[in-house]
Protein backbone atom coordinates (compact mmCIF):
# COMPACT_ATOMS: atom_id res chain seq x y z
CA UNK A 1 0.00 0.00 0.00
CA UNK A 2 1.30 3.51 -0.82
CA UNK A 3 1.14 5.71 2.18
CA UNK A 4 1.16 8.84 0.58
CA UNK A 5 -1.37 8.01 -2.03
CA UNK A 6 -3.23 7.03 0.77
CA UNK A 7 -2.86 10.33 3.19
CA UNK A 8 -3.82 11.77 -0.38
CA UNK A 9 -6.97 10.66 -0.77
CA UNK A 10 -7.83 10.93 2.83
CA UNK A 11 -7.34 14.32 2.70
CA UNK A 12 -9.31 15.40 -0.44
CA UNK A 13 -11.82 12.76 0.44
CA UNK A 14 -12.38 15.29 3.34
CA UNK A 15 -12.00 18.14 2.02
CA UNK A 16 -14.24 17.42 -1.17
CA UNK A 17 -17.29 16.04 1.97
CA UNK A 18 -16.94 19.32 3.65
CA UNK A 19 -17.17 21.85 0.19
CA UNK A 20 -19.91 19.21 -0.71
CA UNK A 21 -21.79 19.52 2.18
CA UNK A 22 -22.20 23.20 1.77
CA UNK A 23 -22.63 23.11 -1.60
CA UNK A 24 -25.81 21.38 -1.00
CA UNK A 25 -26.64 22.63 2.15
CA UNK A 26 -26.93 26.21 2.93
CA UNK A 27 -24.42 27.67 5.63
CA UNK A 28 -27.67 28.90 7.68
CA UNK A 29 -29.51 25.99 7.56
CA UNK A 30 -26.66 23.70 8.65
CA UNK A 31 -26.35 26.11 11.49
CA UNK A 32 -30.09 25.42 12.02
CA UNK A 33 -29.75 22.12 11.96
CA UNK A 34 -26.83 22.60 14.79
CA UNK A 35 -28.67 24.59 16.50
CA UNK A 36 -32.19 22.80 16.85
CA UNK A 37 -31.72 19.50 16.90
CA UNK A 38 -30.20 18.68 20.28
CA UNK A 39 -32.58 21.23 21.84
CA UNK A 40 -35.92 19.63 20.60
CA UNK A 41 -35.21 16.15 21.46
CA UNK A 42 -33.49 17.30 25.08
CA UNK A 43 -36.37 19.39 25.79
CA UNK A 44 -38.77 16.51 25.02
CA UNK A 45 -37.66 13.73 26.95
CA UNK A 46 -36.55 16.71 29.35
CA UNK A 47 -40.51 17.31 30.07
CA UNK A 48 -41.44 13.97 30.28
CA UNK A 49 -38.44 13.02 33.09
CA UNK A 50 -39.78 16.45 34.86
CA UNK A 51 -43.62 14.98 34.59
CA UNK A 52 -43.02 11.58 35.42
CA UNK A 53 -40.60 12.35 38.26
CA UNK A 54 -38.56 9.04 38.24
CA UNK A 55 -35.88 9.24 40.86
CA UNK A 56 -33.28 6.82 38.55
CA UNK A 57 -34.10 9.32 35.37
CA UNK A 58 -33.89 12.78 36.52
CA UNK A 59 -33.56 15.98 34.67
CA UNK A 60 -30.18 16.47 34.57
CA UNK A 61 -29.35 12.86 33.70
CA UNK A 62 -31.79 12.85 31.03
CA UNK A 63 -30.07 16.59 29.81
CA UNK A 64 -26.70 15.38 29.58
CA UNK A 65 -27.78 11.87 28.33
CA UNK A 66 -29.51 13.50 25.45
CA UNK A 67 -27.01 15.96 25.01
CA UNK A 68 -24.39 13.00 23.88
CA UNK A 69 -26.66 11.72 22.05
CA UNK A 70 -27.28 14.46 19.75
CA UNK A 71 -23.87 13.35 18.46
CA UNK A 72 -25.58 10.59 17.11
CA UNK A 73 -27.74 12.65 14.31
CA UNK A 74 -24.77 13.55 12.71
CA UNK A 75 -21.96 11.17 13.45
CA UNK A 76 -24.31 7.55 12.97
CA UNK A 77 -27.17 9.18 10.73
CA UNK A 78 -24.90 11.62 8.40
CA UNK A 79 -22.43 9.32 8.21
CA UNK A 80 -24.10 5.73 7.38
CA UNK A 81 -25.78 7.88 4.58
CA UNK A 82 -22.55 8.29 2.98
CA UNK A 83 -22.68 5.56 0.61
CA UNK A 84 -26.20 5.83 -0.09
CA UNK A 85 -26.02 9.92 -1.27
CA UNK A 86 -22.97 8.75 -3.45
CA UNK A 87 -25.63 5.89 -4.65
CA UNK A 88 -28.27 8.61 -5.16
CA UNK A 89 -25.86 11.43 -7.19
CA UNK A 90 -24.60 8.34 -9.34
CA UNK A 91 -21.09 8.33 -8.35
CA UNK A 92 -20.64 4.85 -5.98
CA UNK A 93 -19.68 3.44 -9.77
CA UNK A 94 -17.25 6.37 -10.52
CA UNK A 95 -15.28 6.17 -7.10
CA UNK A 96 -15.21 2.41 -7.46
CA UNK A 97 -13.76 1.95 -9.81
CA UNK A 98 -10.98 4.09 -9.59
CA UNK A 99 -7.61 2.93 -7.78
CA UNK A 100 -8.16 4.68 -4.44
CA UNK A 101 -8.18 2.93 -0.85
CA UNK A 102 -11.00 2.45 -0.15
CA UNK A 103 -10.34 2.73 3.61
CA UNK A 104 -8.96 6.08 3.13
CA UNK A 105 -11.58 7.28 0.96
CA UNK A 106 -14.41 6.87 3.31
CA UNK A 107 -12.60 7.81 6.46
CA UNK A 108 -12.00 10.89 4.84
CA UNK A 109 -15.53 11.56 3.91
CA UNK A 110 -16.21 10.99 7.30
CA UNK A 111 -14.17 13.38 9.19
CA UNK A 112 -16.11 16.83 8.37
CA UNK A 113 -18.72 15.18 10.71
CA UNK A 114 -16.03 14.78 13.90
CA UNK A 115 -15.68 18.22 13.94
CA UNK A 116 -19.63 18.18 13.60
CA UNK A 117 -20.20 15.98 15.96
CA UNK A 118 -18.20 17.68 18.70
CA UNK A 119 -19.87 21.44 17.73
CA UNK A 120 -23.19 19.31 18.23
CA UNK A 121 -22.29 18.19 21.81
CA UNK A 122 -21.39 21.37 23.44
CA UNK A 123 -23.70 23.02 21.82
CA UNK A 124 -26.79 20.44 23.49
CA UNK A 125 -24.24 20.50 27.09
CA UNK A 126 -24.61 24.65 26.44
CA UNK A 127 -28.33 23.65 26.26
CA UNK A 128 -28.44 21.43 29.35
CA UNK A 129 -26.53 24.02 31.48
CA UNK A 130 -28.73 26.97 30.79
CA UNK A 131 -32.01 26.02 29.51
CA UNK A 132 -32.94 23.09 31.61
CA UNK A 133 -30.42 23.74 34.66
CA UNK A 134 -28.02 21.58 34.95
CA UNK A 135 -25.19 22.00 37.46
CA UNK A 136 -21.98 22.07 35.52
CA UNK A 137 -20.13 24.06 38.64
CA UNK A 138 -18.18 20.90 39.69
CA UNK A 139 -17.33 20.13 36.41
CA UNK A 140 -13.77 18.30 35.20
CA UNK A 141 -13.79 20.60 31.44
CA UNK A 142 -10.60 18.52 30.63
CA UNK A 143 -12.34 14.94 31.09
CA UNK A 144 -15.61 16.23 29.19
CA UNK A 145 -13.80 17.40 26.46
CA UNK A 146 -11.98 14.30 26.48
CA UNK A 147 -15.02 12.34 26.27
CA UNK A 148 -16.62 14.18 23.49
CA UNK A 149 -13.79 14.10 21.11
CA UNK A 150 -13.18 10.36 21.76
CA UNK A 151 -16.82 9.37 21.31
CA UNK A 152 -17.08 12.08 18.39
CA UNK A 153 -14.14 9.50 16.72
CA UNK A 154 -15.77 6.60 18.30
CA UNK A 155 -19.69 7.04 16.71
CA UNK A 156 -18.22 8.45 13.51
CA UNK A 157 -16.18 4.72 13.49
CA UNK A 158 -19.43 2.86 14.42
CA UNK A 159 -21.35 5.49 11.29
CA UNK A 160 -18.97 3.56 8.69
CA UNK A 161 -19.76 0.35 9.55
CA UNK A 162 -23.09 0.81 8.90
CA UNK A 163 -22.35 2.71 6.13
CA UNK A 164 -20.56 -0.62 4.64
CA UNK A 165 -24.53 -1.65 3.75
CA UNK A 166 -24.81 0.72 1.36
CA UNK A 167 -23.11 -0.62 -0.92
CA UNK A 168 -25.72 -3.70 -1.18
CA UNK A 169 -28.95 -2.39 0.40
CA UNK A 170 -30.96 -0.14 -2.08
CA UNK A 171 -30.65 2.37 0.88
CA UNK A 172 -28.78 2.59 4.19
CA UNK A 173 -31.26 5.33 5.23
CA UNK A 174 -33.23 2.57 6.79
CA UNK A 175 -30.24 1.52 8.69
CA UNK A 176 -29.19 5.23 9.85
CA UNK A 177 -33.09 5.66 11.35
CA UNK A 178 -32.92 2.31 13.68
CA UNK A 179 -29.64 2.91 14.91
CA UNK A 180 -29.97 6.55 15.27
CA UNK A 181 -33.30 5.83 17.50
CA UNK A 182 -32.08 2.79 19.29
CA UNK A 183 -30.17 5.13 21.27
CA UNK A 184 -32.60 6.54 22.68
CA UNK A 185 -33.34 3.22 24.20
CA UNK A 186 -30.10 1.28 24.69
CA UNK A 187 -27.36 3.91 25.11
CA UNK A 188 -28.63 4.95 28.93
CA UNK A 189 -29.24 7.89 27.32
CA UNK A 190 -32.83 8.41 28.98
CA UNK A 191 -32.73 5.86 31.98
CA UNK A 192 -29.57 3.45 33.49
CA UNK A 193 -29.27 0.60 31.43
CA UNK A 194 -30.19 -1.34 34.42
CA UNK A 195 -33.92 -0.16 33.56
CA UNK A 196 -33.94 -2.40 30.55
CA UNK A 197 -34.84 -5.74 30.64
CA UNK A 198 -32.49 -7.97 31.39
CA UNK A 199 -32.21 -10.12 28.12
CA UNK A 200 -31.62 -6.77 26.51
CA UNK A 201 -29.08 -5.01 28.38
CA UNK A 202 -26.01 -6.64 26.77
CA UNK A 203 -27.26 -4.64 23.11
CA UNK A 204 -26.67 -1.63 25.15
CA UNK A 205 -22.58 -2.29 24.86
CA UNK A 206 -22.00 -2.33 21.08
CA UNK A 207 -23.19 1.06 20.79
CA UNK A 208 -20.41 3.61 22.20
CA UNK A 209 -22.59 6.22 23.28
CA UNK A 210 -23.60 4.08 26.00
CA UNK A 211 -19.91 4.23 27.75
CA UNK A 212 -19.81 7.82 26.69
CA UNK A 213 -23.28 8.85 28.57
CA UNK A 214 -21.62 7.55 31.75
CA UNK A 215 -18.49 9.04 31.30
CA UNK A 216 -20.09 12.44 30.09
CA UNK A 217 -21.91 12.46 33.35
CA UNK A 218 -19.14 11.30 35.94
CA UNK A 219 -17.28 14.59 34.27
CA UNK A 220 -19.89 16.63 34.86
CA UNK A 221 -19.92 15.16 38.57
CA UNK A 222 -16.10 16.16 38.81
CA UNK A 223 -14.73 12.85 37.48
CA UNK A 224 -11.35 13.16 36.59
CA UNK A 225 -9.51 11.32 33.41
CA UNK A 226 -8.31 8.27 35.63
CA UNK A 227 -12.27 7.50 36.70
CA UNK A 228 -13.71 7.63 33.28
CA UNK A 229 -11.15 5.61 31.61
CA UNK A 230 -12.18 2.45 31.44
CA UNK A 231 -15.22 3.67 29.72
CA UNK A 232 -13.09 5.66 27.04
CA UNK A 233 -11.01 2.81 26.65
CA UNK A 234 -14.02 0.74 25.81
CA UNK A 235 -15.08 3.13 23.58
CA UNK A 236 -12.27 3.41 21.96
CA UNK A 237 -12.26 -0.82 21.65
CA UNK A 238 -15.55 -0.31 19.85
CA UNK A 239 -14.51 2.24 17.58
CA UNK A 240 -11.39 -0.13 16.67
CA UNK A 241 -13.98 -3.20 15.73
CA UNK A 242 -16.66 -1.02 13.98
CA UNK A 243 -14.00 -0.24 11.91
CA UNK A 244 -12.49 -3.53 11.10
CA UNK A 245 -16.22 -4.92 10.92
CA UNK A 246 -17.22 -2.13 8.39
CA UNK A 247 -13.62 -2.53 6.27
CA UNK A 248 -14.26 -6.43 5.68
CA UNK A 249 -18.14 -5.50 5.23
CA UNK A 250 -17.27 -3.15 2.60
CA UNK A 251 -15.03 -5.10 0.58
CA UNK A 252 -17.58 -7.69 0.83
CA UNK A 253 -20.68 -5.86 -0.07
CA UNK A 254 -18.59 -4.01 -2.88
CA UNK A 255 -17.73 -7.31 -4.16
CA UNK A 256 -21.58 -8.68 -4.61
CA UNK A 257 -22.96 -5.70 -5.59
CA UNK A 258 -20.47 -5.68 -8.44
CA UNK A 259 -21.21 -9.19 -8.80
CA UNK A 260 -25.05 -9.10 -9.10
CA UNK A 261 -24.80 -4.83 -10.90
CA UNK A 262 -26.73 -3.92 -7.87
CA UNK A 263 -24.31 -0.80 -7.73
CA UNK A 264 -26.44 1.49 -8.74
CA UNK A 265 -29.95 0.78 -7.70
CA UNK A 266 -31.31 2.82 -5.33
CA UNK B 1 -63.91 15.59 -9.54
CA UNK B 2 -61.02 15.59 -10.95
CA UNK B 3 -58.66 16.81 -8.43
CA UNK B 4 -60.33 14.50 -5.74
CA UNK B 5 -59.51 12.12 -8.60
CA UNK B 6 -56.10 13.08 -8.83
CA UNK B 7 -56.20 12.97 -5.10
CA UNK B 8 -56.81 9.39 -4.97
CA UNK B 9 -54.99 8.88 -7.51
CA UNK B 10 -51.73 10.22 -5.56
CA UNK B 11 -53.23 8.47 -2.34
CA UNK B 12 -52.42 4.72 -4.60
CA UNK B 13 -49.62 5.82 -5.95
CA UNK B 14 -48.01 6.34 -2.58
CA UNK B 15 -49.50 3.53 -1.82
CA UNK B 16 -47.47 1.29 -3.93
CA UNK B 17 -44.97 3.27 -3.76
CA UNK B 18 -44.55 2.08 -0.32
CA UNK B 19 -45.59 -1.26 -0.96
CA UNK B 20 -42.70 -1.45 -3.44
CA UNK B 21 -40.15 -0.31 -0.57
CA UNK B 22 -41.84 -1.39 2.97
CA UNK B 23 -38.23 -1.03 4.70
CA UNK B 24 -39.58 3.08 4.97
CA UNK B 25 -41.99 1.71 7.46
CA UNK B 26 -38.77 1.09 9.43
CA UNK B 27 -37.64 4.95 9.45
CA UNK B 28 -41.60 6.12 9.62
CA UNK B 29 -42.69 4.02 12.86
CA UNK B 30 -39.46 3.41 14.49
CA UNK B 31 -38.88 6.84 16.24
CA UNK B 32 -42.62 6.80 17.77
CA UNK B 33 -42.33 3.21 18.98
CA UNK B 34 -38.92 3.68 20.36
CA UNK B 35 -40.05 7.18 22.57
CA UNK B 36 -43.44 5.05 23.82
CA UNK B 37 -41.24 3.05 24.62
CA UNK B 38 -39.03 5.07 26.50
CA UNK B 39 -41.96 6.76 27.88
CA UNK B 40 -42.98 3.73 29.33
CA UNK B 41 -39.87 2.59 31.05
CA UNK B 42 -39.50 6.09 32.28
CA UNK B 43 -42.88 5.73 33.82
CA UNK B 44 -41.68 2.66 35.68
CA UNK B 45 -45.53 1.29 36.11
CA UNK B 46 -46.98 -0.66 33.71
CA UNK B 47 -50.75 -0.06 34.79
CA UNK B 48 -53.46 0.64 32.59
CA UNK B 49 -53.91 4.06 32.79
CA UNK B 50 -50.64 5.22 32.96
CA UNK B 51 -49.82 3.24 29.89
CA UNK B 52 -52.35 4.55 28.48
CA UNK B 53 -50.93 8.32 28.39
CA UNK B 54 -47.40 6.87 27.02
CA UNK B 55 -49.45 4.60 24.11
CA UNK B 56 -52.02 7.33 23.15
CA UNK B 57 -49.09 9.49 22.98
CA UNK B 58 -47.03 7.84 20.99
CA UNK B 59 -50.03 6.61 18.21
CA UNK B 60 -49.91 10.30 18.08
CA UNK B 61 -46.27 10.66 17.26
CA UNK B 62 -46.40 8.30 14.57
CA UNK B 63 -49.26 10.12 12.72
CA UNK B 64 -47.21 12.94 13.13
CA UNK B 65 -44.01 11.30 11.60
CA UNK B 66 -45.74 9.39 8.60
CA UNK B 67 -47.41 13.00 7.59
CA UNK B 68 -44.07 15.25 7.88
CA UNK B 69 -42.26 11.95 5.76
CA UNK B 70 -45.14 12.13 3.19
CA UNK B 71 -45.01 16.00 2.58
CA UNK B 72 -41.02 16.34 2.60
CA UNK B 73 -39.40 13.26 1.32
CA UNK B 74 -41.73 12.67 -1.10
CA UNK B 75 -41.16 16.14 -2.39
CA UNK B 76 -37.36 15.96 -2.48
CA UNK B 77 -37.70 12.10 -3.89
CA UNK B 78 -39.53 13.76 -6.52
CA UNK B 79 -37.01 16.22 -7.09
CA UNK B 80 -34.17 13.69 -7.12
CA UNK B 81 -36.03 11.63 -10.08
CA UNK B 82 -36.70 15.04 -11.99
CA UNK B 83 -39.90 14.70 -11.99
CA UNK B 84 -41.35 17.10 -9.82
CA UNK B 85 -41.60 19.87 -12.75
CA UNK B 86 -43.72 17.33 -14.35
CA UNK B 87 -46.26 16.76 -11.59
CA UNK B 88 -46.54 20.85 -11.06
CA UNK B 89 -47.07 21.07 -14.71
CA UNK B 90 -50.15 19.28 -14.49
CA UNK B 91 -53.64 21.05 -14.36
CA UNK B 92 -54.37 19.53 -11.13
CA UNK B 93 -52.54 22.03 -8.01
CA UNK B 94 -50.18 20.07 -6.02
CA UNK B 95 -51.78 20.47 -2.83
CA UNK B 96 -54.25 17.92 -4.25
CA UNK B 97 -51.44 15.36 -5.25
CA UNK B 98 -49.66 15.89 -1.59
CA UNK B 99 -52.73 15.77 0.14
CA UNK B 100 -52.99 12.30 -1.57
CA UNK B 101 -49.80 10.89 -0.85
CA UNK B 102 -50.37 12.99 3.10
CA UNK B 103 -53.33 10.79 4.10
CA UNK B 104 -52.00 7.45 2.93
CA UNK B 105 -48.95 8.06 5.46
CA UNK B 106 -50.83 9.26 7.85
CA UNK B 107 -52.90 6.46 7.86
CA UNK B 108 -49.75 3.98 8.08
CA UNK B 109 -49.22 5.71 11.05
CA UNK B 110 -52.19 4.08 12.91
CA UNK B 111 -50.33 0.96 12.45
CA UNK B 112 -47.92 2.54 14.93
CA UNK B 113 -50.09 3.64 17.26
CA UNK B 114 -51.59 -0.01 16.87
CA UNK B 115 -48.23 -1.90 17.49
CA UNK B 116 -47.41 0.07 20.34
CA UNK B 117 -50.89 -1.07 21.79
CA UNK B 118 -50.05 -4.40 20.87
CA UNK B 119 -46.76 -4.33 22.44
CA UNK B 120 -48.26 -2.57 26.02
CA UNK B 121 -50.87 -5.38 26.07
CA UNK B 122 -48.92 -8.53 25.04
CA UNK B 123 -45.40 -7.86 26.21
CA UNK B 124 -45.93 -5.33 29.08
CA UNK B 125 -49.64 -7.36 30.47
CA UNK B 126 -51.22 -4.03 30.08
CA UNK B 127 -54.90 -3.57 30.82
CA UNK B 128 -56.18 -1.22 28.39
CA UNK B 129 -59.48 0.05 28.31
CA UNK B 130 -61.10 2.97 26.48
CA UNK B 131 -63.95 4.53 28.38
CA UNK B 132 -65.97 5.78 25.42
CA UNK B 133 -65.08 3.71 21.70
CA UNK B 134 -66.94 5.68 19.44
CA UNK B 135 -66.02 8.88 20.90
CA UNK B 136 -62.27 7.78 21.13
CA UNK B 137 -62.60 7.11 17.14
CA UNK B 138 -63.93 10.34 16.75
CA UNK B 139 -61.01 12.11 18.56
CA UNK B 140 -58.75 9.69 16.59
CA UNK B 141 -60.08 10.49 13.10
CA UNK B 142 -60.14 14.25 13.60
CA UNK B 143 -56.46 14.15 14.95
CA UNK B 144 -55.35 12.07 12.20
CA UNK B 145 -57.16 14.88 9.90
CA UNK B 146 -55.41 17.62 11.65
CA UNK B 147 -51.81 16.59 11.37
CA UNK B 148 -52.63 15.75 7.95
CA UNK B 149 -53.86 19.28 7.27
CA UNK B 150 -50.79 20.67 9.21
CA UNK B 151 -48.48 18.57 7.06
CA UNK B 152 -50.03 20.42 4.11
CA UNK B 153 -48.90 23.89 5.59
CA UNK B 154 -45.26 22.99 6.07
CA UNK B 155 -45.66 21.16 3.13
CA UNK B 156 -45.60 24.58 0.46
CA UNK B 157 -42.46 25.32 2.20
CA UNK B 158 -41.26 22.02 0.90
CA UNK B 159 -41.32 22.53 -2.97
CA UNK B 160 -39.40 25.59 -2.70
CA UNK B 161 -36.18 24.16 -0.83
CA UNK B 162 -33.79 21.42 -2.27
CA UNK B 163 -33.54 20.25 1.46
CA UNK B 164 -37.08 19.56 2.33
CA UNK B 165 -35.58 16.62 4.29
CA UNK B 166 -33.43 18.31 6.49
CA UNK B 167 -36.29 20.52 7.16
CA UNK B 168 -38.72 17.36 7.90
CA UNK B 169 -36.15 16.43 10.52
CA UNK B 170 -36.11 19.28 11.82
CA UNK B 171 -39.70 19.72 12.44
CA UNK B 172 -40.50 15.81 13.88
CA UNK B 173 -39.52 16.98 17.64
CA UNK B 174 -40.94 20.66 18.05
CA UNK B 175 -44.47 19.22 17.18
CA UNK B 176 -43.76 16.41 19.71
CA UNK B 177 -42.88 18.63 22.28
CA UNK B 178 -45.06 21.62 21.96
CA UNK B 179 -48.09 19.61 21.57
CA UNK B 180 -47.21 17.62 24.76
CA UNK B 181 -48.46 14.21 23.34
CA UNK B 182 -46.50 12.95 26.08
CA UNK B 183 -47.26 15.25 29.31
CA UNK B 184 -49.48 18.18 29.89
CA UNK B 185 -48.64 21.32 28.07
CA UNK B 186 -49.37 23.09 31.76
CA UNK B 187 -45.11 21.49 32.70
CA UNK B 188 -44.22 23.42 29.62
CA UNK B 189 -42.93 27.31 29.50
CA UNK B 190 -45.98 29.33 30.40
CA UNK B 191 -44.62 31.52 27.40
CA UNK B 192 -44.86 28.35 25.00
CA UNK B 193 -48.58 28.30 25.51
CA UNK B 194 -50.06 30.08 22.70
CA UNK B 195 -47.92 27.88 20.49
CA UNK B 196 -49.17 24.90 22.04
CA UNK B 197 -52.80 25.93 22.00
CA UNK B 198 -52.34 27.08 18.39
CA UNK B 199 -51.68 23.37 17.28
CA UNK B 200 -54.49 21.35 16.44
CA UNK B 201 -53.33 18.24 17.38
CA UNK B 202 -52.96 19.50 20.96
CA UNK B 203 -56.53 19.54 21.28
CA UNK B 204 -56.79 16.65 19.25
CA UNK B 205 -54.72 14.58 22.14
CA UNK B 206 -56.77 15.79 24.70
CA UNK B 207 -59.87 14.96 23.30
CA UNK B 208 -58.35 11.28 22.89
CA UNK B 209 -57.21 10.68 26.44
CA UNK B 210 -60.92 12.33 27.88
CA UNK B 211 -62.70 9.94 25.30
CA UNK B 212 -60.26 6.86 26.04
CA UNK B 213 -60.55 7.58 30.11
CA UNK B 214 -57.73 8.40 31.46
CA UNK B 215 -56.30 12.48 31.35
CA UNK B 216 -55.79 13.36 34.46
CA UNK B 217 -54.31 17.14 33.84
CA UNK B 218 -56.10 18.13 30.84
CA UNK B 219 -55.70 20.98 28.55
CA UNK B 220 -57.32 23.42 29.93
CA UNK B 221 -55.86 23.00 33.09
CA UNK B 222 -53.29 25.04 34.37
CA UNK B 223 -54.66 27.60 31.23
CA UNK B 224 -58.71 28.03 31.38
CA UNK B 225 -59.53 25.95 34.29
CA UNK B 226 -60.96 22.87 34.88
CA UNK B 227 -64.01 21.82 32.69
CA UNK B 228 -66.48 19.01 32.85
CA UNK B 229 -65.01 16.36 30.36
CA UNK B 230 -67.44 16.14 28.40
CA UNK B 231 -67.56 19.81 28.22
CA UNK B 232 -64.17 19.86 27.23
CA UNK B 233 -64.11 16.99 24.58
CA UNK B 234 -66.76 19.07 22.47
CA UNK B 235 -64.62 21.83 22.76
CA UNK B 236 -61.96 20.20 21.76
CA UNK B 237 -63.13 18.67 18.98
CA UNK B 238 -64.93 21.72 17.98
CA UNK B 239 -61.11 23.74 18.36
CA UNK B 240 -59.89 20.74 16.25
CA UNK B 241 -62.29 21.07 12.95
CA UNK B 242 -62.12 24.35 13.10
CA UNK B 243 -58.05 24.48 13.29
CA UNK B 244 -57.81 21.92 10.50
CA UNK B 245 -60.03 23.97 8.36
CA UNK B 246 -57.50 26.90 9.00
CA UNK B 247 -54.79 25.20 8.04
CA UNK B 248 -56.65 23.91 4.93
CA UNK B 249 -57.28 27.17 3.90
CA UNK B 250 -53.08 28.79 5.22
CA UNK B 251 -51.94 25.43 2.91
CA UNK B 252 -54.32 26.50 -0.22
CA UNK B 253 -53.13 30.14 -0.01
CA UNK B 254 -49.69 29.47 0.43
CA UNK B 255 -49.37 26.27 -2.34
CA UNK B 256 -50.78 28.97 -4.68
CA UNK B 257 -48.07 31.64 -4.15
CA UNK B 258 -45.36 28.72 -3.98
CA UNK B 259 -46.81 27.12 -7.84
CA UNK B 260 -46.19 30.58 -8.91
CA UNK B 261 -43.21 31.40 -7.45
CA UNK B 262 -41.47 28.06 -8.53
CA UNK B 263 -43.45 28.62 -12.13
CA UNK B 264 -41.32 32.42 -12.75
CA UNK B 265 -38.29 31.23 -10.90
CA UNK B 266 -37.70 28.09 -12.87
CA UNK B 267 -35.02 25.96 -10.26
CA UNK B 268 -37.86 23.03 -9.56
CA UNK B 269 -35.28 20.60 -11.26
CA UNK B 270 -32.31 21.82 -9.27
CA UNK B 271 -31.13 19.01 -6.69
Amino acid sequence: MNVLQSVRVFWSSAVIAKKALFDWLSPGLWLMQLFTMSLFQMAFFVYISAYVGNPQATVAYVAVGNAIQSIAYVAIFAVTNVTTEEKEAGTLPGILVTPANRFALFIGRAMFQVLNSIATVVIALFYAAVLFGVDFSSANLVTLAVVIVVTAFATVGFGLMLSSLGFYLRTSMVVANVFLFMGLLFCGVNFPVTMLPEFLQPIAYIFPITYATDAARLAVGGAGLGEVWSYLSAELVVMVVAILIGYAMMMAFEHLARRKGTLEMF
Amino acid sequence: MPRLRAMKAAFEHQARHFLSDPGWLIPNIILPFIITLVALLLYGSSDGPVVMYAVLGGGMMGMWGNTLYASGYSIQSERWWGTLESVLAVPTPLIWIIAGRTIWNALIGVANGLAILAVAVFVLQAPITVADLPLFLLAFLMTLLSLAALGLVFSSAFVLTRQAGVLTNGLEYPIYVATGCMYPIAILPFWTGPLSLSLAPSWGIDAIRIAAGYNPQGLWDGYLGVLDPMVAYAVDIIVVVVMACAYLVIAFYLFGVVDRRARIEGNLGRV
